[in-house]
């Protein structure tokens, strides 16, 4: 359907120059709020950090941009904590009369550019900012995950909490740079802050061993559960041919998945915005109809579009 | 408690030691055999790339009486971490725990960050060769900073009290920045954990058990406990945050206290029975104190002036 936010026309916020990653929406009566993470310029040693901020588009027109944050909706964390360089991406869910984040947090180490663990925030004010409860991350490091804990995505399936993410397993150089590889991992809770980890990979790998993937975006529909992600090559992945695409898998018990990318349902565009990449899928049904935010070319530098599913039934 | 001072034990520069290693011989503890104790201690050689220094672990085997140096290590005894782990710059300490035919390393690893000098994390490496190597059981950590406890998790000492495994060990609170123009200082403190396994671990979540003594910014490290008759004891160290590394008034020495329960400690430094030598390699500072139990007798190590960088040195208990 297009491109519905491009960061490089926002104005007046110093905290936002470029990049919109990792849209997540929570729907109000007449507006749906888009969580998106964003940077501002990079610093003299051309370092980023990202905040996570949200746009408001009209519920009737998801191309009508309302409004956007004034501030970013998290504070970086407090010096040498697992969040001071950013909070990306960031997942949203309302629990009784508030707004719960999942996020990512990052840190910079020497001899990588960089960790990164889950956080976790409270909003009392519709989501508009969440304050944390401590200063280290909710889902941290383990045995077989031993760094990258990124890309968080909460559900609620019953009375049980459901944290998709993924987990490095190994960084590999790349012409002498340091690249990582991530796999999609899922971890259960009842009270949504003690997490058991299942410590297994839920999509095997098809483009090579040290395929990348990220974004696991799970919803219900139909009987059975659905995962849409992003899945790359471990090197020279920044252009068309390496680069992110959108893979689709399914499961009964959100624990078993069958991964079956014929039935994503979606490719790179011929020319545009999404023509070389396609990354960070989010589903969402409004409205009777089932959405899908994603990035396109340079995982979304210049921001995310929407996309319909067709023949849709609730 | 009344130590016996017996003076340095080992001195690494008069030794060959693997990864070329020559000074330091920091945070010794044991695993004692039938007829030899084996003391593990943390070693440093320079990176070539950085400047800076990587800790390794080597050991030096003693006869029961300490009277002299059975053998040193020649292999690595645990290999540094992969590219991006926990573990990559060093590991230091290594805690030692022997239980059911089992011999479990507990690891605190280093790995260097950019904003402050250093991540810690506990890790988890097994012995089946009695302990000449060990072999990690994954490449992440067992324990690592949560929710509570934000960084800094190591030091861990591990026991089986009581039908479960006990372990103290320490997080970090936060980092200070200290007088302008020094680097960013830690402040940590001692907690406690118990687990079914020795993998599987539950926090108490940043439950300082050792009260403060300095200030709320007393850096405590390195617990270690034993238990003689009903009681148990735990020595530790523990130093002002900042400007410790050359003033002996701020620098580390030796706490200690008790616990009858395994819950609620009391802090009794004044009966501690150990102090600052006169003069010598102990007479500036004491830290990374380790306390175990050999034959009949109880010992305790422990590293003197510069964080041991002379070696390590002995005490036996005289009266408990």
């Amino acid at each position: 359907m297009g491109r519905v936010f491009n960061p490089l026309e926002i104005k007046n916020r110093s905290w936002l120059k470029e990049f919109a990653q990792a849209p997540c929406v929570l729907i109000f009566d007449d507006f749906v709020r888009v969580y998106f993470s964003c940077r501002p310029p990079a610093d003299e040693k051309g370092q980023y950090v990202s905040y996570s901020a949200y746009v408001d588009l009209n519920r009737n027109n998801l191309f009508e941009i309302l409004r956007l944050s004034e501030t970013p909706v998290l504070q970086l964390g407090k010096l040498g904590t697992f969040d001071e360089f950013g909070t990306y991406p960031i997942s949203v869910i309302r629990h009784n009369n508030e707004v719960l984040a999942y996020y990512a947090g990052w840190t910079r180490c020497e001899s990588v550019p960089f960790n990164v663990a889950i956080g976790f925030g409270i909003s009392k004010n519709d989501g508009q900012t969440f304050d944390k409860i401590g200063d280290g991350p909710v889902l941290s490091y383990s045995i077989d995950e031993p760094f990258i804990l990124s890309g968080p995505k909460i559900r609620r399936f019953g009375n049980k909490w459901y944290l998709f993410y993924i987990a490095g397993k190994k960084w590999i150089l790349d012409n002498g740079k340091p690249e990582p590889v991530y796999t999609i991992r899922m971890a259960e809770s009842d009270d949504g802050l003690n997490w058991v980890k299942q410590n297994k990979d839920l999509i095997t790998y098809k483009v090579e061993e040290n395929e990348a993937q990220a974004s696991p975006d799970v919803f219900f529909y139909q009987g059975k559960y659905h995962m849409f992600f992003c899945y790359r090559h471990s090197a020279n992945y920044r252009g068309k041919e390496k680069g992110y695409r959108i893979g689709y898998a399914c499961s009964d018990d959100l624990k078993n998945w069958i991964r079956d990318d014929s039935k994503a349902g979606i490719e790179v565009s011929e020319d545009g915005w999404d023509a070389e990449m396609i990354s960070y899928p989010h589903v969402f049904e409004l409205d009777n109809e089932m959405y899908m935010f994603y990035l396109g070319n340079q995982v979304g530098k210049h921001g995310f579009g929407l996309a319909k599913l067709e023949n849709y039934q609730p | 408690m009344k130590w016996q001072k017996k003076g340095l034990l080992f001195e690494p520069a008069k030794y060959d030691l693997p990864n070329g290693c020559t000074a330091f011989a920091q945070s010794p503890q044991t695993l004692v055999f039938d007829d030899f104790v084996r003391i593990y201690f943390s070693t440093r050689k320079m990176d070539a790339v950085t400047g800076k220094y990587l800790s390794f672990i080597a050991f030096a085997d003693f006869d029961k009486n300490f009277t002299k140096v059975l053998a040193t290590s020649v292999k690595n005894v645990i290999e540094l971490g992969g590219l991006g782990t926990f573990d990559e710059h060093g590991i230091f300490p290594i805690n030692i725990l022997r239980h059911n035919n089992k011999i479990f390393a507990y690891t605190c690893g280093w790995s260097r960050r950019v904003s402050v000098s250093v991540e810690t994390s506990t890790g988890l490496a097994i012995s089946e060769d009695e302990g000449v190597t060990f072999k990690k059981i994954g490449t992440g950590p067992v324990l690592t900073c949560s929710l509570h406890e934000p960084m800094l998790v190591g030091d861990s000492f591990v026991q089986f009290y009581e039908g479960q495994f006990h372990m103290w060990y320490i997080f970090g609170k936060r980092w200070i920045t200290a007088h302008a123009g020094e680097p960013p200082a830690r402040v940590y403190k001692i907690a406690h954990a118990t687990s079914a396994d020795g993998v599987n671990w539950q926090k108490e979540e940043s439950k300082q058990i050792i009260t403060d003594y300095l200030n709320e910014d007393e850096c405590q490290a390195l617990p270690t406990v034993i238990k003689i008759d009903k009681r148990y004891h735990m020595y530790f160290c523990f130093r002002e945050a900042t400007d410790f590394r050359t003033n002996p008034a701020r620098g580390y020495r030796l706490g200690y206290a008790w616990s009858d329960d395994l819950v609620i400690w009391k802090r009794d430094d004044a009966n501690s029975g150990i102090a600052f030598s006169d003069k010598g390699w102990d007479s500036e500072m004491m830290c990374y104190p380790h306390i175990f139990q050999c034959d009949d007798k109880v010992y305790l190590l422990y590293n003197g002036n510069e964080f041991g960088k002379q070696g390590f040195g002995i005490a036996e208990l005289v009266t408990g």
